[in-house]
């Protein structure tokens, strides 16, 4: 028996305690499913309601694109690349765009604001005024930690440095992907 | 379901390392939606170490109860909770991705209808209470129809999105391969396969590919009500998601498992529901 069959044999003997039953998931499916639809024509994500729009606007070979490549300066003078995954797993997948959003300097540009951001702001005497990145080197010390915190003290692989390099792939074409922008560097 | 569900986040929450994110700084924090809500003082608590170590062992005390299924009724509703917040907290500090969004549904499904009815430490001490009300099939059959449409909603809308925000540029032969190269560069991903760079020698076939795609996230809805197509629906998911992992190095895990609500378990099990 199919579920939609067991749903209307089950409507048409319902006494009075089933039929509350039926209002009671009318209202939970209303609860769930008006805020997506909403969420849906708005085209907008408002946690905890989820409009779907994963990849929405498609890739465009033309706009050139932004990358960060994470990297650590370890105590033996070698260059290594840091998988910021191993650093804070919990984020899982959100790691790149919590360095865009820092870079882009999106804590500053909340309706409140952090009061730290705050005091930052009214020192430098406004958003204008602040470098791309502002909290960047906070990130970067606090991933710095995090790895060497799982290093013996006396291993090689410790940072004395971490940072982040940012290139561009502009070229418009298929090649030509590490055009490099600047870097932001944190001694630890 | 229950358990499977509780299950995932029980099994994600012991397997994450909450100190580091705890380590984090408050100020590159954006919350997002509800989580506009809490005052800045109450994340500066939480972005310490004490603070994820009280959101953690809350966590996993709740999540542990709901998966076994003991106190049900009070403890799928705590489980949700928390897991929101937590959902939320990850969030305000990356993007909103919606890889478990479909799971967080599921959790207020679970939490408003009766699932520690059968596999649960509830039912097993109450097995002597013979005055105990039966619930009616229905009870149990619309939960599972509606994660499944919760489920459905998420592609469908998706394609929809995609056809309304970029129409017929979408099927531009250098869209998949420049997003997917775009994904492929940086190392702040959490895998870093290359087959992206592949794509271009291909991309005169690539908008058949994507046309297909979208084809498929369309059509999604049918795996809820016809067994025929169901399995073939949910197998192009699982070639979809996976494809995206080596492709994007983006992947879907949580929405992935998500797919064993269209498991007849009472089947199965050999049980009448």
């Amino acid at each position: 028996m199919s579920i939609i069959s067991k749903l209307t044999s089950s409507w048409a003997q319902a006494d009075r305690a089933e039929k509350r039953l039926v209002i009671k998931y009318a209202v939970l499916t209303a609860a769930l499913f008006l805020p997506l639809f909403w969420a849906f024509l708005a085209v907008r994500n408002l946690y905890p309601i989820a409009a779907w729009n994963v990849m929405m606007a498609g890739g465009d070979l033309e706009r050139g694109r932004s990358y960060c490549m994470l990297r650590g300066e370890t105590i033996s003078g070698e260059t290594i690349d840091v998988a910021a995954i191993d650093l804070t797993g919990a984020l899982y997948s959100r790691n790149w765009t919590m360095v865009n959003a820092t870079i882009d300097n999106q804590s500053f540009k909340l309706k409140s604001l952090h009061p730290q951001n705050e005091e930052m702001l009214r020192q430098l005497g406004g958003i204008a005024n602040l470098p791309p990145g502002a909290r960047i080197p906070d990130l970067l010390q606090a991933w710095g930690e995090i790895y060497n915190k799982r290093e013996p003290e006396s291993s090689p692989k410790r940072l004395k440095a971490i940072r982040l390099d940012m290139y561009r792939w502009e070229s418009g074409r298929y090649s030509e992907y590490d055009k490099f922008i600047e870097s932001w560097r944190k001694e630890l | 379901m229950r358990f499977f569900v509780h299950g995932l986040f029980l099994f994600d929450t012991v397997v994450t390392s909450y100190s580091a994110l705890g380590s984090l700084p408050p100020t590159i924090l954006r919350p997002t939606g509800v989580m506009k809500f809490l005052p800045w003082s109450f994340y500066d608590a939480l972005q310490t170490h004490g603070g994820m170590l009280t959101l953690k062992t809350l966590m996993l005390v709740s999540l542990l109860l709901s998966t076994a299924g003991f106190l049900t009724r009070f403890s799928t509703k705590t489980s949700l909770l928390l897991v929101l917040f937590y959902q939320g907290l990850l969030r305000s500090f990356g993007h909103f991705n919606h890889d478990e969004m479909i799971a967080i549904y599921f959790l207020v499904v679970l939490a408003f209808t009766p699932c520690g009815d059968a596999f649960s430490i509830d039912n097993w001490l109450s097995r002597r209470d013979r005055t105990k009300p039966q619930r009616p099939a229905f009870a149990y059959a619309y939960p599972i129809l509606l994660m499944q449409l919760l489920l459905a909603w998420a592609y469908f809308s998706s394609a929809l999105i995609k056809l309304r925000v970029a129409g017929v540029k979408y099927l531009s032969p250098d869209n998949l391969p420049a997003l997917a190269i775009f994904h492929s560069l940086d190392n702040l991903h959490d895998t870093a396969f290359r087959a992206a760079f592949w794509l271009p020698r291909v991309r005169e076939y690539l908008p058949y590919f994507v046309a297909l795609i979208l084809i498929w996230e369309l059509l999604f809805p049918l795996a809820v009500f016809f067994r025929r197509v169901r399995w073939w629906i949910l197998g192009i998911g699982l070639v979809f998601h996976v494809s995206t992992l080596f492709l994007m190095n983006i992947f879907f895990p949580h929405q992935l498992l998500m797919y064993l609500i269209f498991i007849n378990w009472d089947r199965l099990t050999g049980k009448q529901l």
